[in-house]
């Protein structure tokens, strides 16, 4: 990598949100065209931040910026996307009112002869070059409403393209998106890579950074640890550096006896989404329901809780049946479900880390007040045992760190004792250090004769905690299968797509 | 730079109470250095008797705003609930039971708004725009759209000043914006009203009864409006259909000014507080600067635009 294909150097970037520790201090580092630098750290390290100040959305106090060989102490969005910079944040930012033709060429529309409005054809002819070019299998004309979060993600990959970005930045992209998903994915970077594009990619998954990485750039409480060549380092190096601490990608956890039956779902249906999906979960048994994004695993779990009206079927824990449709009172019949989409469904973004974490526990207990000292006791028990990194129990939960959000949502479902755990991608935007404690977290329901679902996308993950994993396929649970020696990912993966 | 502009409104934002309290400083220096009569002991008792019926209002609306949802219908419900306390207390019946009578039906306005909307899952604010016609409708085929006077017979409320300078009134609408403040920050109630005004789906999830505390929120939005229609016509003896039209304008505007976002999920009921107060020093010196009272409208207009703006801002902000 010589001099002259330099394209970013980031110099002494320090910023504060006026918690005692600064959030990014004094972090450098290069950038050249065609590179694949990996960003990783723990939970609140820091990464989001950096690439917040990279794209915009953030100012820095203190450092320089060199961009196309331009110096500056800070971006505006606008000087961003001007200088080639392009973002992909987890909330997508597309319209899903438009199709993906218009969305690529929104701000920059094709016009037809006469100014007489857009040409709509041409502009899809140009989206389906694009398309084409990176082999993604897209209709041009078609609503981007009717598209999977991963068809969404890589449309805003090509509306970059589209740009002209020249460096692209990825925060967490493989978070939401299933195995198949996240293999194409891989093969999308690769291809831009070879196109001479820059791409800083974010990622809590070290096999995908092992995969596709050419530089790691490592940094722990907001310092720069070091930038290696990918080549240079080995995985358990890196989890070092990190944590602090050495961990395993594979985390092996310990078996606990398992009794009897005492949760039974029978003939679970919702229209066509779910369909007469029948199992029994064991006291102390960790069942993992696997399967492709859209094979409507969510959505089975959404229906025990009652998040969604179920069409016909049952839930029944030690014999008392769930009413449907009613999440207060499968909370109250002792049923804790752990959303996929914590933004959405889970928190309050603007309240404080106390209140989202002691809200069910209101709702629980009697009477009419708040008992703010036992709030206050209950808090900072949670915070502690799940290592959640406040500034304070009055600090917004959305002013935390992705994976610090995910474990102050955890902690709100461990104040009250219940009966069925459900955890639907539990260690999603999690680091490594922080995904063992939350193993350990499940384990421990298990030792005590919970019974524990858990919907994952992490092949791992899935292997490595359930008992037995129940495989979804376009709606039915198609297998029960038994943890023993034979299954392994690659099992899994025929068992997924079915062929 | 849009950093340091971040901190800046935040911090704003956070202390907005306190800003507040500065600019109504400023406008009662102002005012009284150019027309002494300001600092009369009545006229500051004029104004606290001025905002209270706007106070109560006003804490209402914050906890209806804070939740999501809006009743802009207080205005034509007060109307209704205070032609008909004055018209049973001019058909002879007991003042006591006129006003149970008239707060209930401030309630029953309100909870028509509230189940309406959770029915038709429709956004409150059209549900209690189209109301108003409503309730101003049955006022006006009530009373014929005639003034109900009750001269002398129900001043007890309006009129009582304790040790000469302290109205009654006030003390009324200071203990509703205590109990609402206690409400909001020491009582289950209120972590839902901010939770359901946060993230409702979120709330639904986390075991809350959505629907039920909407309701409740109505309820509790109705008994205010029909404590503040009894002190209303306490204090100028006769109702008709009219009587109390705009208030939610100003109390909006006045919750909004006190640092509450239009959005929900946020918001304290001190900023209300000094957001009525404002209102109500501001409306007095054009007063006593003798502005034209069209002119108040224009300056109250522009006040809660300027405020929706800041709290616009603050939004793209963060
Ligand atoms: N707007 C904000 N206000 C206050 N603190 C903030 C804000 N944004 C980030 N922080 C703090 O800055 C630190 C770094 O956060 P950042 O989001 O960059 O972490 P991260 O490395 O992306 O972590 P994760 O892997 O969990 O996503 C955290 O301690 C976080 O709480
Ligand atoms: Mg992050």
């Amino acid at each position: 990598m010589t001099s002259d294909n330099l394209i970013l150097k980031v110099e002494g970037i320090t910023k504060s949100f006026g918690a005692q520790r600064p959030a990014l201090s004094d972090v450098s580092f290069e950038l050249h065209s065609g590179e694949v630098l990996c960003l990783v750290g723990e939970n609140g390290a820091g990464k989001s931040t950096l690439i917040k100040i990279l794209s915009g959305a953030e100012t820095p106090d203190f450092g320089t910026i060199l961009l196309n060989s331009k110096e500056t102490h800070g971006l505006t969005p606008r000087d961003a996307i001007a200088s080639g910079v392009a973002t992909i944040y987890q909330d997508v930012e597309l319209i899903d009112s438009l199709s993906v033709a218009d969305n690529i060429f929104l701000g920059s529309e094709m016009q037809s002869a006469y100014g007489l409005g857009v040409d709509r054809l041409a502009q899809e002819k140009e989206s389906k070059r694009y398309l084409d070019l990176l082999h993604i299998d897209i209709r041009p004309s078609v609503l981007v409403e009717s598209l999977s979060a991963a068809q969404k993600q890589n449309l805003q990959i090509v509306k970059a393209l589209h740009q002209d970005a020249r460096i692209l930045i990825m925060d967490e992209p493989t978070s939401s998106l299933g195995f198949e998903e996240t293999r194409s994915l891989m093969s999308l970077v690769g291809e831009l890579r070879s196109r001479g594009m820059a791409i800083i990619y974010i990622s809590h998954y070290l096999e995908e950074i092992f995969e596709i990485g050419d530089t790691i750039l490592i940094l722990k409480d907001g310092e720069r640890v070091g930038l290696y060549p990918r080549l240079a380092v080995d995985v358990d190096f890196v989890i070092h550096s990190m944590v602090g601490r050495d961990a395993s990608l594979f985390f092996q956890r310990e078996s606990v006896p398992v009794g009897d039956v005492r949760v039974i779902v029978k003939e679970m249906t919702w229209d066509e989404v779910v369909k007469k999906v029948s199992f029994e979960v064991r006291a102390g048994e960790v069942f993992g329901i696997g399967g492709l994004v859209g094979s409507g695993r969510s959505e089975l779990v959404g229906l025990i809780y009652g998040m969604y009206k179920r069409s016909s079927g049952e839930v029944i824990i030690d014999g008392r049946k769930i009413p449907r449709g009613n999440p207060s009172s499968a909370i109250q019949s002792g049923i804790r479900l752990i959303t996929e989409d914590r933004k959405k469904y889970a928190m309050f973004g603007q309240r404080s880390v106390a209140e989202n974490i002691t809200i069910t526990h209101n709702e629980l207990t009697g009477g009419a007040l708040l008992n703010k000292k036992q709030e206050a006791v209950l808090t900072t028990t949670l915070i502690d045992q799940l290592h959640i990194a406040v500034a304070s129990h009055a600090q917004s939960i959305e002013s935390l760190s992705g994976g610090n959000q995910q474990k102050a949502i955890i902690a709100r479902w461990m104040l009250d004792d219940a009966d069925l755990y459900i955890f639907d991608e539990p260690t999603k935007g999690v680091d490594i250090g922080a995904k063992e404690e939350i193993y350990k977290v499940i384990v421990e329901l298990a030792r005590r004769g919970k019974c524990i679902l858990m919907v994952s996308s992490d092949m791992p993950e899935l292997l490595s905690m359930s008992d037995r994993i129940g495989v979804m396929r376009a709606g039915e649970m198609v297998k029960i299968l038994v943890k023993d020696q034979s299954v392994d990912e690659h099992l899994l993966i025929k068992e997924f797509v079915g062929s | 730079m849009g950093t340091r502009m971040n901190k800046y409104t935040s911090s704003i934002l956070r202390n907005q109470w306190f800003l507040l309290l500065i600019v109504i400083a400023v406008i009662s220096v102002t005012t009284g250095s150019i027309n002494p009569r300001f600092y009369n002991i009545n006229n500051l008792v004029n104004i606290l008797e001025q905002i209270s019926v706007l106070g109560v209002i006003a804490s209402g609306a914050t906890i209806l705003i804070i939740s999501g949802n809006f009743d802009i219908s207080v205005g034509a419900s007060i109307g209704l609930s205070a032609c008909v306390m004055a018209m049973l207390m001019k058909a002879g019946v007991p003042p006591g039971v006129a006003v149970v009578a008239g707060i209930g039906v401030a309630l029953l306005c309100a909870l028509f708004v509230g189940v309406n909307s959770i029915v038709f899952k429709a956004p409150s604010f059209i549900i209690s725009l189209a109301s108003i016609g409503v309730f101003k409708g049955i006022a006006l085929f009530m009373t014929q759209a005639t003034l109900q006077t009750i001269y002398g017979e129900f001043e007890a409320i309006g009129l009582t000043r304790f040790f000469g300078v302290v109205p009654l009134i006030f003390l009324i609408s200071l203990a509703v914006f205590l109990i609402i403040g206690f409400l909001l920050g020491y009582s289950k109630l209120g972590r839902r009203v901010y939770a359901i005004g946060s993230n409702e789906r979120a709330a639904f999830l986390a075991g809350i009864a959505i629907n039920r505390n909407k309701l409740v929120f109505f309820a509790i939005n109705g008994l205010l409006v029909g404590i503040a229609a009894t002190m209303l016509l306490s204090r100028i003896g006769a109702a008709q259909p009219s009587t109390g039209a705009g208030i939610e304008l100003l109390a909006i505007g006045a919750v909004v000014v006190g640092g509450t976002p239009m959005t929900g999920g946020r918001g304290r009921i001190l900023g209300t507080f000094f957001g009525v107060l404002l209102m109500g020093v501001i409306s007095n010196s054009l007063n006593m600067l003798q502005v034209s009272p069209y002119f108040q409208d224009v300056t109250f207009g522009l006040l809660i635009i300027f405020s929706v703006a800041v709290s616009a801002l603050s939004r793209k902000s963060s």
